[in-house]
């Protein structure tokens, strides 16, 4: 008898945990987007829907809306194919190759901050490695940080970068599941280096890129702002705003909570379609054969 | 039975004593990281060995808008620090907040402290309708740091700065160096993309940011900016970087300062709290460091300067052995040993009267000419409203929004007009609703 309760009491100190930290502030976010609220929020008036009316609105929100959408595109497809070919160099046998993999996996114990920082360093107009260098040998004069559209191609760059490694360890991971016979029966078929890439290892790491893409598009959306406050603070002209980083803009640096929680709510929306994108296509159709 | 009640008794009487006797913590969150939050940390020490019956906890709580941030946190969540650092355009918000205890109050009642040794411009920014808010701490004003090796390779005489905008223009032009194919190797001048930098161009013209007297004589509901004298803001600063003779630093202070030390750029707009990390720089090097004052438009009245930096406010606590404890450790900080040495330490300047002359009697300023002009700036500054500084609830917004019209500008996706316009528009909606929870 007693053995029936015993799941749900072993249960307790992970829904204590998770209903405090994350379902009362959710609960909390819904019902402070209806407020029109002061920074100290001793002031605070119920406006109804009129915060999700100011920020639908406002053009700003909408560019930025596209610009996170350009980002995040841009970001998952140029970051994976490059974790992939770096996957499949990582994934030959050459003397070293932990070495390697090392250093390439790297860049994702740095935090957002400090690489927003490093790329900063680099894309200085004037004492920027980067920059010297494509002076130097181009003769190119470029404002990375302060001009568009390479101030979203510098913050794109640094987010790719940061997030390499995390990818190319799912990638390796998924190469080294897939059994060499496959290889030698294709070898064998005559099949060159290229078909084997695309009828062998391509449709086999489909599961393993459907996972990246979905979790690629959590940390484009949501942890790259870091990278974006230290870089570029949402400029030059709000062209390197996106909509997580004018939430935190709105939220800790104008004490705007009403706005931000409103701006939170729309993140939760898109969240919950990614969830069901994932829990609809990813977990069901794509499977290890 | 008589024994154990009077063994309770002395028992009672012993732990009473104890806790009356027991030193007041007060807690205190600044904002000084690195060296500056070593000097904090001293002089709170210090403080803490003199005086054995308040022990002050102070704890470093990130940039100036984190610490913010964390108190308005802690304020909801019941529990804020007795005193807490917050910068300059935080003021409004904070006498808005219904949490804090104006130190008007103490300086009415303690007759020990003069407010009148307060320099006047460093003062003037924190009273507001006659109240001193809070207690100055770290404060600063923006100089342009020069190298004078580079004026000397351009021809130019290193002890003669212009003072006018438009010699300002010319110095930069001639600073600017380019190699055989036209590529610029030197520029005239950098600064970052900082909203604070516009607000000081305005008040050296005796130009308003807000209605009402900037604020000061009522709520602020309009901006003011878009005004001639911002114009000529928005079109000096956009025609130097347009002409290349300024590189545009972007936002921060950090890519701006690394161009000068690495004399790529032959002059800096920077605050006076880096004078020390200059002339450090300069040192490394091998150049001579100048310091001049902000120039200001040829044919347009003097302001002067607004001072930056962070104050410390008083959170009301609701208990007066606290409130009273924060008084005194705020009264010490503004004594005039411990103001020559956050000074002398910092590159902030000291902020009363027998600090400063103290400072200059002992020769400090004689042996680093650099750190007297940061202080001659302030002094020369008339204390107007325009260089008392702007006051309203939104002002990190409509900083923001200054520096987004600025690189519109240099985009050449707007006018300097249009952006300005637009600029005030932004600043106005952002005021008006801040001003509707009033």
């Amino acid at each position: 008898m007693p053995r029936k309760y015993v799941p749900y009491v072993l249960l307790i100190p992970t829904f204590v945990i998770i209903g405090l930290f994350i379902y009362y502030p959710a609960v909390m976010t819904f019902q402070k987007a209806l407020y029109k609220i002061s920074p100290f929020g001793n002031r605070s008036f119920f406006v109804g829907l009129r915060n999700f009316e100011n920020l639908f609105n406002s053009p700003s929100y909408s560019q930025e809306a596209f610009t996170t959408l350009i980002f995040v595109v841009a970001s998952i497809a140029i970051g994976l194919t490059i974790s992939l070919l770096f996957s499949l160099l990582l994934n030959e046998k050459v003397p070293g190759v932990g070495i390697f993999r090392t250093i390439v996996f790297s860049p994702y114990a740095v935090s957002p901050a400090i690489a927003g920082t490093l790329w900063s360093f680099l894309l200085n107009p004037v004492v920027g490695y980067v920059s010297y260098t494509l002076l130097r040998i181009f003769g190119i004069h470029s404002e990375w940080l302060t001009s568009y559209p390479l101030a979203l191609i510098a913050v794109m760059v640094a987010t790719i970068w940061q997030n390499l490694g995390f990818n190319i360890i799912f990638f390796l991971s998924g190469l080294q599941g897939i059994p060499n016979s496959y290889y030698e029966a294709a070898k064998i078929d005559g099949a060159g280096a290229v078909t084997r890439f695309f009828k062998i290892t391509l449709p086999l790491l489909s599961p393993i890129t459907f996972y990246l893409a979905i979790m690629d598009v959590v940390f484009t959306m949501f942890t790259s702002f870091g990278i974006i406050d230290i870089m570029t603070q949402g400029g030059p002209g709000n062209t390197t705003t996106t909509l997580i980083y004018r939430l935190y803009r709105d939220g800790f640096i104008y004490f705007n909570s009403g706005m931000a929680s409103a701006e939170s709510i729309v993140l939760i929306l898109v969240m919950a379609v990614i969830t069901f994108i994932y829990f609809k296509f990813v977990q069901r159709t794509v499977h290890y054969r | 039975m008589w024994r154990k009640v009077l063994t309770f008794g002395v028992l009672v009487v012993f732990a009473a004593s104890f806790l009356l006797a027991a030193p007041v913590t007060i807690h205190f969150w600044h904002a000084m990281n690195g060296p500056l939050g070593a000097m904090v940390q001293k002089l709170v020490s210090e403080f803490n060995q003199t005086h054995t019956n308040i022990v002050v906890k102070a704890d470093y709580a990130g940039s100036y808008s984190e610490t913010l941030s964390k108190t308005i946190a802690a304020v909801k969540g019941g529990n804020p620090p007795d005193l807490v650092q917050i910068y300059d355009i935080g003021t409004q918000m904070m006498i808005d907040s219904g949490v804090i205890v104006p130190i008007q109050k103490f300086i009415d009642q303690d007759k020990t402290f003069d407010v009148n040794t307060l320099i006047p411009q460093v003062r003037g920014y924190y009273t507001v309708g006659g109240k001193l808010y809070s207690m100055p701490f770290n404060s600063s004003n923006p100089v342009i740091y020069y190298n004078k090796t580079l004026f000397e390779k351009a021809g130019l005489n290193p002890n003669d700065p212009p003072t006018t905008w438009e010699g300002f223009k010319e110095v930069a032009k001639k600073l600017t160096v380019k190699n055989a194919d036209g590529k610029t190797v030197q520029y005239g001048f950098t600064s970052g993309l900082v909203g604070w930098f516009f607000e000081q161009y305005m008040a050296v013209q005796n130009a308003l940011m807000f209605n009402n007297e900037n604020g000061r004589a009522g709520r602020a509901t309009k901006s003011a900016f878009d005004s001639p004298a911002g114009l000529r803001v928005f079109n000096f600063w956009n025609d130097m970087v347009q002409s290349g003779v300024m590189i545009n630093g972007g936002p921060g202070w950090d890519n701006a300062n690394g161009i000068f030390a690495s004399q790529k750029a032959a002059m800096l707009l920077d605050s006076t709290s880096d004078v020390g990390m200059m002339l450090r720089q300069a040192k490394e090097g091998h150049f001579e460091l100048g310091v001049m004052a902000l120039p200001h438009p040829a044919g347009v009245p003097y302001g002067g300067v607004i001072i930056g930096g962070a104050s410390i406010w008083m959170i009301n606590t609701h208990n007066t052995m606290k409130e009273k404890a924060a008084w005194e450790f705020l009264k010490w900080l503004e004594q005039t040993e411990q103001q020559v040495q956050w000074s002398e330490g910092t590159g902030y300047f000291p902020i009363n009267k027998n600090s400063l002359t103290k400072m200059m009697y002992q020769g400090f300023y004689a042996k680093h000419p650099q750190y007297l002009t940061t202080v001659f700036q302030l002094l020369m500054s008339n204390v107007t409203p325009a260089t008392r500084g702007g006051l309203t609830g939104v002002f990190p917004k409509v900083r923001a929004t200054i520096e987004q019209a600025l690189s519109k500008t240099f985009d050449h996706a707007m006018t300097p007009a249009q952006a300005l316009k637009w600029a005030q528009d932004q600043a106005d909606s952002a005021i008006a609703e801040y001003n509707s929870l009033y």
